[in-house]
């Protein structure tokens, strides 16, 4: 692929826009609050689109189109099953308690609602998987631009990570937030045009139905045996596994996408940040997914495109870039991989932000520098986001050396989150929940979840004791493994909370379900309101399912 | 605080600005359509940066 001048222009000028926003925006920040929290003042349809385009990296982009490719419409199920109720969930139910305990993170939450053990368990695995995640992102970035374009490795993560750094170290959160809004529209504008052209020259999905197996364009028909569909799962697994404890997990405990809403200006706005976000994250599948089914439609027609080829097997990760290249003439191919790069780049931001939120007042001013003046918190944050993106560049390099690694921790990213999960449902929702009995529930879910990964094999990965069983696919494994680390985790906190002394009523108020004033807004038109807006979103969500059923 | 409408506003409206120009002086081409990509895709993009730029001057 090869890029023109007018190509290299655009991705200037975004360049441009990126580092004048972090300029622009240096002068709100006058206190560790603004800087880490954004001072709660950012306007709700910006929190919402963050809340969205925090997630949605450029991994997501190419993987999901791959996964188009390779499963169908039935990848659909990752936004409509795996995404949009936990949104849902964590709008209506968890966020007057995030939002009300006046935590600054979830860890702070854990500390307010549990205890200093909790809290740090939890803050620290979390600074652990936000550097890897990050350096992850860089190592995909720089592994995809020496394909596509031939560009150098460190070349491309060095000037990626130089360019977030500075954007981030001026203006704080608040500028990565108002980047990944920019970063999503660009993703919108950019992608879409791809997904029509190469929609509309596979013969529409009427088209698209007709030529392909029946399996490809059906994503509920084939889920009654995990034999039925090239995922490898079935109903209950996927419902159980995927819908419930993986994406739960995620979209409701991760810091990441919740501090996103918590930066919002009212508690109604942070309530509706998820929801507002849903909206468009049920439509995404028709911008990520549709053009890699396409893809293979196109193939079998004779119309000059061809699969990627990796040795003798198809390389579906190159899907997206291949139509990118040649749907797109110069000036929108631009436009397209400059979109690819911002949303690598807001995937490293996303994470350099939650790591120096984390960094400074869960481990910092708590174990480390009590009671300082906040001037020196605010120099801490700035510092932890050079050092941050340092470890995060290095991460990268340790990951083009070591695949292996690599691959292990993404599979154990994968559940960390599933018992943290079963820990706050019961936190929010039980207040005879305790301390000891969350500590306790969160390591024995994790030691379950790693203990059942080294257990059972799939596609050759995990059993390193010895293998009892063996899963069709990695997918299946993954969301069997969260299965059975949620449980163990809810089982155990509840034993464990039953026979130690729960905390008095009073330290609770604010914190859990029964002891703390629920909103209620009166006198604001329906569409502000957390509830109708969710009404809305679940109708929506049963329409897309029934019509692609 | 920035309104984050005005740069969203004005950086679209420049990248719709050189993908209608193109569209228009040298289309380019692709090699699996022979419609004028740039000029359909930048016309969105200037109107979306136009909305953005109009949004912007109301409020303030």
């Amino acid at each position: 692929m090869k890029l023109a001048p007018v190509d290299y222009l655009i991705l200037a000028i975004y360049f441009g826009f990126v580092l004048g926003i972090g300029w622009r925006l240096k002068r709100s920040v006058a206190s560790s609050g603004d800087f880490l929290t954004s001072g709660r003042s950012v306007p709700v349809w910006i929190t919402s689109l963050a809340f969205l385009a925090a997630n949605l990296g450029a991994q997501e982009v190419i993987g999901m189109s791959a996964s188009g490719a390779k499963y169908g419409i039935m990848t659909a199920h990752f936004y409509w099953i795996g995404a949009v109720p936990a949104m849902l969930f964590v709008g209506i139910f968890m966020m007057p308690f995030y939002y009300g305990s006046r935590a600054r993170s979830v860890p702070e939450y854990l500390k307010l609602r549990f205890d200093e053990k909790t809290r740090g368990l939890n803050a620290i695995t979390f600074a652990v998987m936000t550097i890897f995640s990050s350096g992850i992102s860089m190592y995909a970035l720089g592994l995809l631009f020496q394909l596509v374009l031939g560009w150098s490795f460190t070349a491309s993560v060095l000037l990626s990570a130089a360019i977030v750094l500075v954007y981030t170290f001026l203006g704080g959160l608040t500028s990565a937030i108002y980047n990944e809004v920019l970063q999503f529209f660009l993703i919108v504008l950019g992608f879409t045009p791809l997904a029509i052209l190469a929609v509309a020259k596979a013969g529409g999905w009427s088209g698209m139905q007709a030529r392909l197996p029946e399996v490809m364009t059906h994503s509920w028909h084939n889920l009654a045996s995990a034999s039925q569909n090239p995922m490898g799962v079935d109903a209950f697994g996927l419902v159980a596994g995927l819908g419930f404890t993986l994406s739960f997990g995620y979209w409701c405990t991760n810091f990441l996408v919740v501090q996103r809403a918590l930066a919002a200006d009212s508690m109604s706005a942070a309530r509706r940040t998820p929801l507002i976000a849903a909206f468009p994250k049920m439509v995404m599948p028709f911008i990520v997914i549709l053009p890699g089914i396409a893809a293979l439609v196109l193939a079998k027609m004779n119309v000059g495109y061809v699969l990627p080829l990796k040795g003798n097997s198809y390389d579906y990760d190159q899907v997206f870039t291949t139509l990118m290249s040649q749907f797109y003439p110069s000036g929108m191919m631009g436009v397209g991989l400059t979109a690819l790069m911002a949303s690598f780049m807001s995937g490293m931001a996303g994470n350099v932000t939650a790591f120096n939120t984390v960094w400074t007042y869960d481990i910092y001013q708590s174990y480390i520098h009590r009671g300082a003046p906040d001037a020196h918190y605010l120099k801490v944050g700035r510092m932890a986001t050079i050092v941050g993106t340092g470890l995060s560049i290095a991460t990268a390099y340790v990951a083009q050396h070591y695949n292996n690694i690599m691959d292990i921790l993404q599979l154990v990213f994968g559940f960390v989150n599933a018992p943290l999960l079963a820990t706050f449902l019961l936190g929010m929702f039980w207040k005879r929940t305790t301390g000891h009995g969350a500590f306790t529930g969160l390591a024995t879910g994790t030691g379950v979840a790693a203990l059942t990964l080294s257990l059972t094999v799939a596609e050759g990965k995990g059993g390193w004791i010895t293998n009892l069983h063996q899963f069709p696919s990695t997918m299946a494994q993954n969301f069997y493994i969260a299965l059975l680390a949620w449980i163990s985790c809810f089982v155990v906190t509840i034993l464990v909370s039953l026979v130690t002394a729960p905390r008095p009523e009073k330290e609770l108020e604010g914190l859990v379900y029964g002891l703390t004033k629920l909103p209620e807004e009166h006198g604001v038109s329906w569409y502000r309101k957390p509830a109708p807006v969710a009404v809305l979103v679940i109708v929506a969500l049963l329409l897309l399912n029934f019509w692609f059923r | 605080m920035l309104d984050l409408r005005t740069p969203t506003g004005w950086f679209f409206s420049i990248l719709g600005v050189i993908l209608v120009g193109l569209g228009v002086l040298d289309p380019g081409r692709a090699s699996l359509t022979t419609l004028n990509v740039n000029l359909y895709s930048g016309l969105p993009m200037l109107i979306f940066g136009g909305v953005m730029l109009f949004l912007a001057r109301a409020r303030t």
